[in-house]
């Protein structure tokens, strides 16, 4: 059976509704196929066409019908380059079109190798909240997306905005792509064999692409995994048989090594109590050696630890460095190690189990996601706190009015752009049916 | 380091992608032409490659071998972008066994190549030839079988005209990793491709799959890969490039 792997420059190539495109020029090569940047011959619109290696794929008249599905079934959200018409099988093997990226986003790869960095650290937190969001609308949908990793998503550095690619893998519950997943992006039930990939396996696969856009090395790589040739006996033994969490709360067997994960020991201590936890639990013992679902964080819950860091970013009062605060205790500032102190929080109620709050410190922020039930939208600001001698406040950027009462029963109503005192006891109503209670340290 | 938003590049484990290429005097003229305009060209792929790869980070040697070894890449592995090219000549006989008794004392971590303080993934090995060995190749081979890094390695040879595929089958222990043309512009294709797609096979941009029964048989997996892309008449072919490897769509 002669196939051709490879199209000709201005070869026309049939889609299944009728239209041909032409190729115009090769975008890059993976381990399924080659992309090629083509041409709608009826509008002269371009898109990308990936074209199947067709011996790689176990079932290729199987995937083809499981594109097909996706293809009707649509995009999880706008994240997604999505497939968007298949291709006639052409010479034995077929391929599909897309959109072609937009300019202005990066391969996270390119942050991996510190080609490409973000603008501020607000883009890098909307960064892994976009990635979330994405993974939560996948998920919604019925799907999961089998083989989470680096190479899946680009990113604006400038804004954290995130589109997902690859998305042929992607499969309704219960299916199987035949792909099993990226080395050290696996589940290590995954590398064990105990189980193919699904929802579950997918989670795990986001806390180590969390882990790593956050901290900059691997999560499961340290001194145990220090070993001169990486070998499929070592490779099963670090990310299936043996995983140590490079930060586990109770085993420091896997510390990361001085001089060699450097980007890990710099950048743990940035990150507050309560990012740390989320990801010593997503590598506890029991979620990577049982695979414990208990242990790995729903997306919903990843949406409200990164909510809470992204408001909790001000500046060091000593040496006006971007700092990530705790809210329920002082802190040292990672860069000038003076003293932090933190007066106090703002406690809305618990989410999927989770704390939400924000830290009472000048500067930091309140969002829609804070005072409006299920509000989605991460990004629009609500308030943020203000200091001066002896008082703080928190000014309201909402359209909403907010009545404020303090424990001796008097109360006052706040609306855009008014100030609200905060002091010990009070409550504010948001107005929306969202009540956050003023707490000391 | 300091500051929020500091990093450097994560740390990656080497990918070691060594070079043997045969500079006999057979060579000579628009065969080792092509040969340099190959490696030359393939060198800033392979550097994008580098850019845009999280997992491993490919070094290469280059070996040029006719009366003897040469590491025409010095002592130690270097990165693909800080090597400048220069032609190499061909002369001399084919000392085949004496290329094979210097890969061996440099794959090897106190004494070689292999040094790393993030360790290496298995190496790639790539034999270009275009007759048969003048000197004893057999004890050389055999010496280089019992070097554990060659048995892992990603082994791939290209015979050029009289070259003789038994001999590159027994240095790849794959039949199906060696390739063979008789033209020059093939040659050059060749190349490009061999050294594309075992790099991409060692650095982790492909799925291994789960084909064969043994997985540190990694020239096993680039037989698979060679096979997908179209085997030795697609390799043979120029296709289309793109202005850069890591180009977005």
């Amino acid at each position: 059976m002669s196939v051709q792997t490879r199209l000709e420059r201005n070869q026309k190539v049939r889609l299944i509704d009728g239209r041909t495109v032409t190729v115009i020029d090769k975008l890059g090569e993976g381990g399924q196929g080659i992309v090629y940047k083509v041409r709608l011959d009826n509008t002269g619109k371009e898109k990308a066409l990936k074209w199947y290696y067709v011996s790689k794929l176990n079932d290729p008249k199987g995937f083809y019908k499981h594109l097909q599905d996706n293809i009707e079934s649509g995009p999880p959200s706008s994240a997604f380059i999505w497939p968007e018409q298949l291709t006639e099988w052409t010479n034995n093997t077929f391929g599909y079109i897309m959109d072609l990226y937009p300019s202005g986003y990066v391969g996270f790869s390119k942050f991996i190798t510190a080609r490409a960095n973000f603008a501020s650290a607000t883009a890098m937190v909307d960064a892994a909240i976009n990635i979330v969001k994405a993974f939560e609308a996948l998920h919604n949908k019925g799907y999961n997306y089998q083989d989470l990793n680096d190479g899946n998503f680009s990113i604006n550095p400038n804004d954290g905005s995130v589109l997902i690619c690859d998305n042929d893998n992607v499969m309704g519950h219960g299916g199987y792509s035949g792909i099993l997943g990226k080395s050290r992006y696996m589940a290590p039930e995954i590398v064990r064999g105990e189980k193919k990939p699904d929802k579950l396996t997918d989670r795990f696969s986001l806390a180590v692409v969390l882990f790593i856009l956050f901290m900059g090395d691997h999560p499961l790589e340290g001194k145990k995994t220090n070993v001169p040739a990486l070998t499929s006996k070592y490779e099963k033994k670090f990310f299936g048989e043996e995983p140590v969490f490079i930060y586990d709360k109770n085993n420091d067997s896997n510390r990361p090594i001085p001089g060699l994960h450097r980007n890990a020991i710099a950048r743990w201590k940035y990150f507050p109590s309560y990012v740390k936890e989320a990801f010593q639990q997503s590598f506890s013992k029991e979620s990577l050696l049982k695979g414990d679902s208990n242990s790995r964080l729903l997306e919903a819950m990843w949406i409200h630890v990164l909510m809470r860091l992204k408001s909790s970013l001000v500046k060091c009062p000593h040496c006006n460095s971007d700092v990530f605060i705790e809210s329920d205790r002082d802190m040292s500032c990672p860069d000038c190690k003076n003293n932090i102190h933190i007066i106090g929080y703002i406690k809305f109620p618990k989410r999927a189990n989770i704390n939400v709050c924000i830290p009472i410190y000048g500067g930091a922020k309140l969002y829609d996601y804070h005072i409006v039930p299920a509000e989605k939208n991460s990004s629009s600001c609500a308030g943020i706190v203000l200091e001066k001698p002896g008082k703080v406040g928190l000014k309201n950027l909402s359209k909403l009015k907010w009545t404020i009462k303090a424990p001796d029963g008097s109360s006052a109503t706040r609306d855009t752009n008014e100030v609200a005192v905060l002091g010990k006891g009070f409550t504010i109503d948001f107005g929306k049916g969202i009540v956050g209670e003023v707490m000391s340290n | 380091m300091g500051g929020i938003l500091d990093k450097v590049e994560m740390t990656r484990r080497m990918c070691p992608v060594i070079f043997l290429l045969d500079t006999s005097g057979s060579m000579a003229g628009d065969v080792i032409g092509r040969v340099n305009a190959a490696i030359e060209g393939v060198l800033p792929e392979l550097q994008s490659m580098n850019d845009v790869n999280g997992d491993a980070e490919i070094k290469i040697a280059i070996m040029a071998f006719s009366s003897g070894p040469n590491w025409v890449t010095g002592d130690q592995l270097v990165s693909p972008d800080n090597l400048a090219w220069n032609s190499l000549d061909a002369a001399g006989p084919t000392a085949m066994g004496a290329a094979f008794r210097e890969l061996n004392n440099k794959l090897s971590v106190d004494k070689g190549f292999m040094k790393r303080a993030s360790g290496s993934v298995a190496p790639v090995l790539f034999l270009l030839s275009d007759g048969a060995p003048t000197d004893d190749y057999e004890s050389g081979l055999q010496k280089l079988k019992n070097n554990n890094w060659y048995k892992v390695a990603i082994r791939v040879a290209i015979g050029y005209g009289d070259a003789d595929d038994n001999i590159l089958a027994e240095f790849t222990g794959n039949t199906e990793t060696v390739l063979h043309t008789n033209n020059p512009e093939d040659l050059k294709n060749m190349i490009r491709f061999v050294s594309i797609t075992s790099s991409m096979v060692a650095s982790r941009k492909v799925d291994p799959g789960n084909s064969n029964n043994n997985p540190d048989d990694n020239t096993a997996v680039l037989a698979d890969e060679i096979e997908a892309r179209g085997g030795e008449e697609a390799a043979a072919k120029g296709e289309i490039s793109a202005a850069k490897a890591d180009e977005a769509w």
